[in-house]
């Protein structure tokens, strides 16, 4: 048996998706009438001439929800099928049945829609100035900012854009619902969050949870797009089995699914940063202006990662920041890894950017004299433990020759005109755990069969990650035996319940945990049955290479053997296992707390090379130092911070998502909508941390999700030091991703920043007011 | 018609299949669907992610020597029309996992080992794209084998660990025979290929009515529909066809080029050489009379698409796509291509500038078809190809330029005798910039030179703005890329053209 049973199916391909199951005859296949323009407001629809079409057609509305028309988890804002006013384009109308996939989607085109067209507002700051918010802002604070800027010996401003981003996970959305006796529905649903699932289907069809059950057996990648946003699609596929008697299957192109999901939230900040004539950080404002889309979705949880992200890896003494959610008529944004943090860490580094010019000094030293310290406290009051920024950045320079680097593109850029190579690194900090207290718990139940075979059950959703290969060494590990006896399962609401989506990174963590102390109860009922059984001191038994070892002594009980007498003994082989994150509070009103259970720490350098004629750019090399506690699988660990990497760096200075001035998506396919291909990639080459031991999470280890995403961040500003080698003079409007248009613009002198965003460039002087007026 | 009957007949990994459906739908479905191969997966429909990606293999009328000439090649099924299926030899996931007793292929033991499939979506369309990596034979080498991939992308792996998995491959099996039939019986013992592979190359498992399909290449009946059946339905590539209709109703008549024998040759003819116009681009670039004709261009192949796609994507379906962005189409419109068309009323002559009447809008008759393409030799001749994108490789060009300058040799600089510089995503057609084109005959190549035509590209295009590009940075890009035309081929120029740049 393989190490990893997942891949070893998926290499083969006979790893089953959603679309990948059998399609029984009389199954029915759904989609989504959808409105026609970005705002509106519906005054009929008329069915009938899709019900021409094939007698199997049938199309449901609004009105035909039993249960409650809505799928807002927090604020009840986003309905499953549109009534009355709708805020996007691409929202449901009416879920359109039919025989085949083809005569679905040709029938949903066919609804006749009844509306009134309204006008859109696609921008923010626009949003925010006509007083559109999903919920009120929330500012974060610590010291006295104003006073420290008076004191700052250089200040400097300005304005920073950062775009969505696309999930474009290869398996679509979809859910295949399934009618069962007695009312009840069972869904295989692509979802993170199998119980956020649950609880939307019952709300739709009025059911209680205990008639509905979901399973998810894997996704074909998920990044954060089925956190939320997958609940539609199981609650349609519901709606239409319950209304039909029959299997229904919602299943999206990569088209619909472009238009029709959410995507990472495009932000809009204001900055400013005071440091001293040393360049020490001594205050930084920001105000973010969250496009949250037309409904909340995670908007806020998305946006208090922003906030507790906003001084990044750095010690900021004095900080004011105020981020709001501003509702526009674009889709709802939604969860996609790192959640915010990546948009408030970007504004960071746009700041020490501006600041490193203006105060002339080198950014690698800039940003070194200001990283945090063991014990410094965050700006909302947690103290900082088992810090190891200062040392990855340290172990990243030595690792990447950084100063023999320097000097090397240094004569490389002098000598070439029309080629310019640049460099950035990215320190890393950032906090693991839900911001949402709440979530941290999770649940698992693990089966040891009278054949020494182990299910384990849990809440962690497969995507990827390779969260099972995780779960499986802790249960070996836990119980001493071979990890080939380990099988991970499905995810299955019925099994575990009451779980939080697999998200935040914190899958193997809360989840490991759950399992890891359902295998120690198992443990402890087998050493004590074996205790009696070898007339032994249960404090000297233990369980070590598929044997019940007695102090230092073998015994002659062997996994099998004990497995299988403790169950003629009657001994409970199945256990449940429990984990809620200790130590975790936060109170909002403050904003003071102790949200994180911990942080997680790098450096990553990454090296571009410009085309200055044609303003195209290329990544050179990438080279990262990361703490991954003492990892579970550090092949996996090594595959997560890779495949992280490359979704920052494809946000950065690729991957370019544009609306038209009506909230139509231009960028629906993935010939316009592009993502980092294997030329696109730099030679990667990743080092872990060594002796990082983390005692805040699951034997030792670390989260590894989303943190590694934030290093791509430098690619950004790589290719801005390569564009500075060109245009010495160049004053870039910070406006990620990076494309080649925008290179080109800049090399030509025509990126002149849009009228608020350009930085400041002067040696400022103390007072914070002129170094403004300087901004011109 | 030679057939006894209509059925569609093709080898399916070990199994015959015969079929009726409908020949111009997409062999994606039909895998997946009706034979219920579900490893070959769908993730776009569209040609750019590869995770539908299958190996075809087919018996071709002519061949470098070898007897029987059988070729395999890994291609997106979402843009491959069943009926292209046609005799060949469809091998898919669950096929390669014939291979090995234990379902695990060495090449998929690679991906393994270095841990290259994390949600494993893309994972049996890389397989299956490494796999043919090494059934196409040598040279390995690592670059050759990331080529292999780069149709197929990965969310997840960031494709460190596809690198690595490759380099794997190429370590292991870098000494493996150049000859195809040798190549094939080492991979079948190494458990990469099954044995159906081999035994579809000797001809032993071939679909029923091979007879038939020998004495008729296939393709060439449905090419000529029958006398007052109306204009056929054209499909060549697919790759642009599919693209736009993908779930097309069933229609006939149909008819399908691809596989046309007699469109997809390249022959040469006094004074230049004619390239037929289903000739798969992966064909045109590697193809030694088009390299000896047009000197430099298979460096260029890389610029256009995927391997996935260029194995599919055919020249003249470039053309009568009449895309403004049309790579092929600069190249062909630069090296002034006469178009050969042919319909119900015989054969004419284009120049290929003279086909784009508008937007998408092509000067072809009812029932006409581009036959092929005549491309002239000129020895003095220099060629450049130029291509931007959002992303550097598999995207479509928001702008791209050909250029070709015939030089005369004088005392001093060269002086330009002819030149054809041409420009796609400038305007509604693909254009042969012909004021830029005639400023520079006459003139030395020099800086001067290159300056005045960047100024002249610039002036005589009204670009518009899209999801690739606004309108204003096209035509700062179209400048900037005749300057790139002067630099590659006058490298001379670069430092006095750089200050330029610089200033
Ligand atoms: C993933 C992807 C990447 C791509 N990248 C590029 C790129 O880099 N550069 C680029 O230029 N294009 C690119 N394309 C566009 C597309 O592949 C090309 O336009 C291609 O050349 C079309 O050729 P085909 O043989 O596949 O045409 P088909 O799809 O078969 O046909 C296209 C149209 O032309 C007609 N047609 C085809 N052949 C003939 C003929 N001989 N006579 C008359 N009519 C005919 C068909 O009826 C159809 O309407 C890309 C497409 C995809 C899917
Ligand atoms: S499905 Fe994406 S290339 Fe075919
Ligand atoms: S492993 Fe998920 S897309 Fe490649």
């Amino acid at each position: 048996m393989s190490r990893i049973l997942e891949s070893e199916l998926n290499v083969q391909g006979l790893t089953a998706y959603i679309d990948d199951s059998d399609e029984p005859r009389g199954m029915l296949h759904g989609t989504l009438a959808v409105t026609p323009c970005a705002r509106g407001r519906l005054l009929g629809i008329d069915p009938r001439p899709a019900l021409a079409l094939d007698p199997s057609v049938r199309v449901l509305s609004a009105a035909c929800v039993p249960g409650e028309n809505q799928l807002g988890a927090s604020v009840p804002d986003e309905p499953l099928l549109v009534e009355g006013e709708w805020g996007f384009k691409g929202q449901g109308i009416a879920l359109v049945l039919a025989a085949t996939q083809a005569m679905a989607r040709k029938a949903a085109t066919l609804v006749a829609i009844d509306y009134e067209e309204l006008e859109p507002v696609l921008d923010a700051r626009e949003a925010s100035s006509r007083g559109s918010y999903i919920l009120p802002s929330r500012t974060m604070a610590s010291g006295d900012t104003s006073s420290a800027f008076a004191r700052s010996a250089i200040v400097v401003s300005g304005r920073t854009e950062s775009g969505g981003q696309e999930h474009v996970y290869l398996e679509t959305q979809g859910a295949i619902a399934e009618p069962r006796e007695g009312g009840r529905v069972f869904v295989l649903s692509g979802t993170q969050a199998p119980s956020g699932v649950q609880h939307a289907v019952a709300r739709v069809l009025g059911l209680s949870m205990n008639a509905v059950e979901i399973e998810t057996r894997r996704l074909g990648g998920g990044f954060g797009g089925k956190e939320d946003q997958a609940a539609g699609w199981a609650a349609l596929a519901a709606l239409g089995a319950l209304a039909t008697k029959r299997q229904v299957k919602v299943y999206l192109s990569r088209r619909e699914d472009m238009a029709w999901t959410g995507k990472r939230h495009p932000y809009s900040a204001d900055f400013r940063l005071g440091l001293d004539a040393e360049g020490r950080i001594l205050a930084f404002e920001a105000d973010y202006y969250q496009n949250s889309g037309a409904a909340c979705d995670l908007s806020p949880a998305i946006l208090s990662r922003t906030l507790f992200h906003a001084a990044s890896a750095y010690r900021v003494p004095n900080l004011r920041v105020t981020g709001r959610m501003c509702r526009t008529n674009l889709i709802p944004f939604t969860a996609f890894r790192g959640f915010g943090a990546p948009q408030g860490i970007f504004v960071m580094e746009c700041a020490l950017d501006a600041a490193a010019r203006a105060g002339g000094w080198d950014p690698i030293e800039l940003r070194r004299k200001n990283l945090l310290k063991e014990g410094d406290v965050f700006h909302f009051g947690q103290p900082l433990a088992n810090c190891h920024t200062g040392r990855s950045v340290d172990r990243l320079l030595e690792k990447s020759g950084w100063k023999s680097l320097r000097a090397e593109m240094d004569s490389f850029n002098a000598s070439h005109a029309l080629e310019k190579r640049g460099a950035a690194i990215l320190p890393l900090a950032f906090g693991v755990s839900f911001t949402k207290l709440v979530m941290n718990q999770g649940g698992a139940l693990v089966h040891v069969f009278h054949d020494g075979s182990v299910s384990v059950s849990t809440g962690a959703v497969e995507m990827g990650q390779q969260v099972s290969r995780k779960i499986q060494v802790i249960a070996a590990r836990a119980l001493g035996i071979s990890e080939a006896r380990i099988r991970v399962e499905s995810t299955k609401t019925g099994t575990v319940a009451n779980t939080f989506p697999t998200a935040a990174s914190t899958g193997a963590d809360i989840n490991g945990m759950a399992a890891l102390a359902a295998c120690e109860e198992i443990r402890a009922r087998l050493l004590s049955f074996a205790a009696k059984r070898l007339g032994a001191e249960l404090g000297n038994l233990r369980l070590e290479g598929e044997f019940v070892v007695n102090g230092c002594e073998p015994t002659d009980l062997g996994w099998n053997k004990l497995v299988d007498e403790a169950h003629l003994e009657r001994v409970d082989l199945s256990a449940h296992g429990f984990y809620a994150t200790p130590g975790l509070f936060y109170d909002m009103k403050a904003e003071r707390g102790s949200p994180f259970a911990y942080h997680v720490y790098g450096c990553a350098a990454v090296t571009a090379t410009l085309d200055v004629l044609r303003g195209t750019y290329r990544f050179d090399t990438a080279t990262i130092v990361h703490d991954s506690g003492e990892s579970l699988d550090l092949s996996v660990d090594l595959g997560q911070t890779e495949g992280a990497f490359a979704q920052g760096l494809g946000w950065a200075a690729l991957e370019d998502l544009r609306f038209d001035s009506k909230g139509s998506l231009l960028t629906d396919t993935l010939s316009t909508y592009k993502l980092p291909d294997i030329h696109f990639m730099p030679e990667m080459e990743v080092e872990f941390l060594a002796d990082a031991g983390n005692p805040k999470a699951v034997m030792r280890s670390k989260a590894i999700g989303e943190p590694p995403f934030m290093y791509g961040i430098a690619g950004y500003f790589a290719v801005l030091d390569a564009l500075r080698s060109a245009r010495p003079d160049l004053a870039p409007s910070y406006d990620l991703p990076m494309t080649p248009e925008k290179a080109l613009a800049i090399l030509t002198g025509a990126g002149a920043p849009a009228k608020g965003a350009q930085d400041a460039s002067a040696l400022a002087p103390p007072k914070p007011e002129c170094a403004e007026g300087a901004l011109s | 018609m030679t057939k006894k009957d209509s059925k569609l007949r093709f080898l399916a990994n070990s199994l015959p299949v015969e079929t009726e459906a409908w020949r111009g739908s997409p062999a994606l479905d039909f895998i997946r669907r009706d034979l219920a191969l579900t490893g070959t997966k769908e993730g776009c429909r569209e040609g750019d992610c590869g995770a539908c990606a299958v190996l075809v293999g087919e018996r071709l009328a002519s061949g470098p020597g070898q007897a029987p000439w059988v070729r395999y090649r890994a291609m997106p099924s979402c843009l491959l029309a069943l009926g292209d299926l046609e005799e060949a030899h469809l091998l898919t996931i669950e096929g390669l996992r014939e291979a090995a007793a234990s379902g695990i292929t060495p090449v998929m033991r690679a991906m393994l080992d270095e841990n290259g499939s994390q949600c494993g979506f893309c994972s049996p369309g890389i397989v299956v794209s490494l796999t043919a990596f090494l059934l196409e034979g040598p040279p390995y080498s690592i670059e050759s084998a990331i080529v292999a991939v780069e149709g197929n992308l990965c969310r997840c792996t960031g494709y460190g660990a596809i690198k690595r998995a490759a380099a794997r491959l190429v370590a292991e099996f870098s000494s493996l025979p150049t000859d195809f039939l040798a190549r094939v019986a080492e991979l079948e013992k190494a458990a990469v290929i099954p044995a159906s592979v081999g035994a579809f190359a000797r001809g032993e498992l071939l679909p029923a009515n091979v007879a038939a399909a020998q004495t008729q290449p296939p393709g060439s009946q449905t090419a000529q529909p029958a006398p007052g059946a109306g204009p056929a339905l054209v499909i060549a590539g697919g790759s642009d066809f599919f693209v736009r209709n993908p779930k097309p109703d069933r229609r006939e008549p149909l008819a399908l080029l691809a596989r046309d024998e007699d469109l997809r040759g390249i022959v040469e003819f006094p004074g230049g050489i004619e390239v037929g116009a289903a000739v798969a681009w992966r064909d045109f670039f590697s193809s030694p009379l088009v390299r000896s004709c047009v000197s430099g261009i298979g460096a260029f192949e890389g610029a256009l698409a995927s391997i996935l796609v260029r194995n599919r994507a055919t020249v003249g379906g470039n053309v009568a796509n009449a895309s403004p962005v049309g790579d092929l189409t600069s190249i062909l419109l630069a090296l002034a291509a006469v178009a050969r068309l042919r319909g119900p009323h015989g054969e004419r002559e284009l120049p290929l500038e003279r086909l784009f009447l508008g937007y998408k809008k092509l000067d072809l008759l009812p029932g006409e078809i581009i036959a092929s393409f005549l491309i002239g030799r000129a020895p003095g001749r220099v060629f450049n190809f130029e291509k931007i994108a959002k992303r550097a490789n598999l995207d479509i060009a928001a702008v791209n330029s050909a250029a070709c300058i015939e030089l005369e040799a004088q005392p001093g600089r060269p002086r330009i005798a002819r030149a054809r510089i041409s420009a796609g995503g400038v305007a509604a057609v693909p254009l042969l910039l012909e004021k830029t084109s005639r400023l520079l005959v006459g003139r030395e190549a020099e800086a001067s030179t290159a300056l005045a035509a960047m100024r002249q590209a610039m002036a005589e295009v009204s670009p518009i703005d899209d999801a690739r590009g606004s309108a204003e940075y096209r035509k700062k890009i179209l400048g900037r890329l005749v300057l790139a035309h002067f630099i590659a081929l006058f490298p001379e120029l670069e430092a006095e053209l750089a200050r330029e740049v610089l200033a």
